[in-house]
């Protein structure tokens, strides 16, 4: 019964669309928020802020789930969005996710390209692709700081 | 009741209940919800949505301009306002579920006013866990869309 439930799930799970970046990195959670906002700078964008929900649901006495948000911006990608389609507003600042795992922290990044179908006639769609492509660079530099 | 019947009855409804719920799973569902307000101002807006989500146990994080921090203060926009709000309880559940839920937790209200209106806008959550295809995660995902939803609609009022 429950190997034909979890057939049922795994074929709903089956039609995931969205495939996060990922990147992974021996170091403690002070050091990857260090090598991202160093990343981030190189790609002319800044850490507008860090958000510590680890200590937030502790503080409130839940589990620690080790993670932690940072927001990275910059102030052109605002003002193209506001030129190109002011839904795009909704993404920025873009947020990527620390995951502390033992001894090394996963960042995780949100999938732009399953924006991409309600942008397919505007000039949203090339910004995207363009943020797309910088994140990925992003996650490259953190990984060689 | 014999073990067998229990296990035919578990059977029957399950058998019942879970296309039911496959359907209700795989509705498509809008990646973004949308109010508008109109004839409003950004500020009152604001106020309506403070007092909105604090009326449906959620709890306000901050506040930010769309490009707070990446601009002097006093050039801030002043026509988008981020609203970022939670009910930890919630955001337990979902992360304990599914780590991924970090990438649409905390809450988010987009204000974007325009011409004579200001709209209410967030991504739906219901729509990205359908992207992240984890069934578990799902319903806790409906539950804050429909949150979503009364806390816009109240602000609106």
């Amino acid at each position: 019964m429950r190997a034909m439930l979890l057939a049922a799930m795994l074929l709903v799970c089956s039609g995931a669309l969205a495939t996060p970046q990922i990147a992974a990195k021996r170091v403690d959670m002070r050091q990857a928020l260090d090598d991202l906002a160093l990343a981030a700078s190189n790609h002319g964008m800044t850490i507008v802020k860090v958000q510590p929900i680890d200590n937030a649901l502790v503080k409130r006495g839940y589990d620690n789930p080790h993670v932690r948000l940072a927001f990275i911006g910059s102030e052109t990608a605002v003002r193209w969005a506001e030129a190109a389609d002011p839904r795009l507003l909704n993404l920025l600042p873009l947020r990527f996710a620390l995951i502390q795992q033992g001894d090394q922290v996963l960042v995780m990044t949100d999938d732009l390209a399953i924006w991409m179908p309600y942008f397919s006639d505007t000039p949203g769609r090339r910004l995207l692709e363009g943020w797309e492509a910088e994140l990925k660079d992003l996650l490259q530099d953190f990984l060689a700081q | 009741m014999t073990h067998a019947m229990r296990t035919l009855l578990v059977v029957i409804l399950v058998g019942l209940l879970l296309p039911l719920g496959l359907a209700r799973a795989m509705e498509p569902e809008p990646p973004l919800l949308t109010v508008s307000l109109p004839g409003m101002a950004l500020d009152e807006a604001y106020e309506n949505v403070l007092r909105s989500i604090n009326q449906h146990n959620y709890t306000f994080v901050r506040d930010q301009a769309i490009d707070s921090r990446l601009v002097p203060q006093q050039w801030e926009a002043r026509n988008v306002r981020i609203v970022y709000f939670c009910n930890f309880s919630k955001m337990d559940r979902a992360l304990s579920l599914d780590v991924r839920a970090a990438q649409f937790l905390p809450c988010r209200i987009t204000l974007i006013e325009q011409d004579d209106r200001v709209d209410l806008v967030a991504i739906n959550p219901a729509w990205a866990s359908q992207n992240l295809g984890n069934p578990l995660l799902h319903p806790l995902c409906l539950e804050l869309k429909r949150d979503y939803l009364a806390i816009m609609e109240e602000a609106s009022l």
